[in-house]
């Protein structure tokens, strides 16, 4: 049990997708332009990692080593394929603010990653655990960007206007521009929090 | 583990095999409700377009789909989807006019991927605004407020998404005009 908490807690911070590793750029660049977007792709991203995961690990031992990348690729790619359908039946207008950055998902390497570093090498179980955890970490990360990147470039939070018409919004943060600007200022809060907590 | 070529392709062919068994599910399962939505947004986009159409027909002339707008028994305006490039990717319009009386009922932004904030803002009211009841004819976009019927009022810091609306809006207004004779 201990073990399971340690694989879970493990991508929420200390070896979290976007603040540690820094991988998984092209979505968080991306789509953080409102906290919507953020929170979906977020979302998104944490079933096909958790789904991938599951499947994997329960079938490494069948997988030759030779083709296991393509593999993994094929799995991942059908469960975007499935995110991507349902997304467009069920939520059609978050899937067409996110338009392509949802099958854009297969090639996440945070994805891939996992599946190579994580879920070809555990049991099942562990497995769920570091893809809740990973999962998580990537959406909390993408959430928060996103809130500070809409509150600051349109005034508003989840499409909820918070500032008032005094506000003359910075159009620079819900621009590419903004997006690196604000992940860079956000790393480098993060670094100075663990580097005093050890 | 056996690493021969038999193995390797075995298992890539059952996982693809697998992977598109269950997609085909999904696919079917899906879909219904994907037209749906499809069709419920054109058909909110032509009401908004030909506000007077109680009930609309999908006409085709000259190789191009026309949604014909009908009030008790009078045809009142026809809509039409027209696509071109935009900023970044294309913009699809719902264009709506008169062809009788040659003007633009209104436009409606269908699809787009435009700059969030800054390009985006075609789908406002207040740039939409720019082509309702407007006479048919060539458009000149200014960076300050409209005095003129054939002035387009760009978008603060979006001047070129403002233009290629204008243009395609233009376009489909010379393809309304061409399938149905247009102008007095």
């Amino acid at each position: 049990m201990k073990q399971l908490i340690a694989d879970f807690k493990n991508g929420l911070w200390q070896e979290n997708p976007i603040i540690k590793l820094v991988i998984g750029m092209c979505p968080t660049l991306a789509v953080t332009n409102t906290a919507i977007n953020g929170l979906a792709m977020g979302l998104a991203t944490s079933f096909v990692l958790i789904s991938s995961e599951i499947v994997i690990s329960l079938i490494k031992k069948l997988i030759p080593n030779n083709v296991r990348i393509p593999s993994y690729i094929l799995i991942i790619a059908s469960f975007v394929t499935f995110t991507d359908y349902f997304m467009k039946a069920f939520v059609p207008d978050i899937a067409s603010s996110l338009s392509l950055f949802i099958p854009l998902i297969v090639v996440n390497c945070l994805i891939l990653g996992r599946q190579e570093a994580f879920a070809s090498k555990n049991p099942v179980h562990r497995s769920i655990a570091d893809a809740v955890g990973m999962g998580l970490g990537f959406t909390w990360v993408l959430v928060a960007l996103s809130i500070v990147r809409e509150l600051l470039g349109m005034g508003s939070v989840f499409g909820i206007q918070l500032l008032g018409s005094w506000y003359q919004p910075m159009i620079i943060m819900i621009l590419p521009a903004g997006a690196f600007i604000s992940l860079g200022i956000l790393i480098g809060i993060m670094n100075v929090i663990s580097s005093r907590e050890g | 583990m056996d690493n021969s070529i038999g193995k390797l392709v075995l298992t890539l062919t059952v996982i693809g095999i697998i992977s598109a068994v269950g997609l085909t599910f999904v696919y079917e399962w899906t879909t219904p409700y994907i037209e749906k939505h499809a069709v419920k947004a054109r058909e909110g986009a032509i009401r908004e377009v030909i506000p007077e159409a109680e009930r609309y027909e999908e006409v085709t002339k000259n190789g191009n789909t026309f949604y014909e707008g009908y009030n008790s028994g009078q045809r009142v305006g026809v809509a039409l989807i027209a696509k071109g490039s935009g900023y970044q990717g294309i913009i699809e319009v719902m264009v709506g006019a008169d062809p009788e009386n040659g003007k633009i009922n209104g436009i409606k932004i269908l699809s787009h991927e435009e700059t969030p904030g800054l390009g985006a803002n075609i789908t406002t009211d207040d740039y939409k605004s720019n082509f309702v009841d407007k006479p048919f004819g060539e458009y000149e976009v200014i960076k300050r407020e409209t005095s003129e019927p054939y002035q387009v009022e760009a978008i603060a810091g979006a001047t070129i998404s403002s233009e290629k609306v204008t243009d395609i809006v233009e376009n489909a207004v010379d393809t309304i005009e061409a399938a149905y004779g247009g102008g007095m």
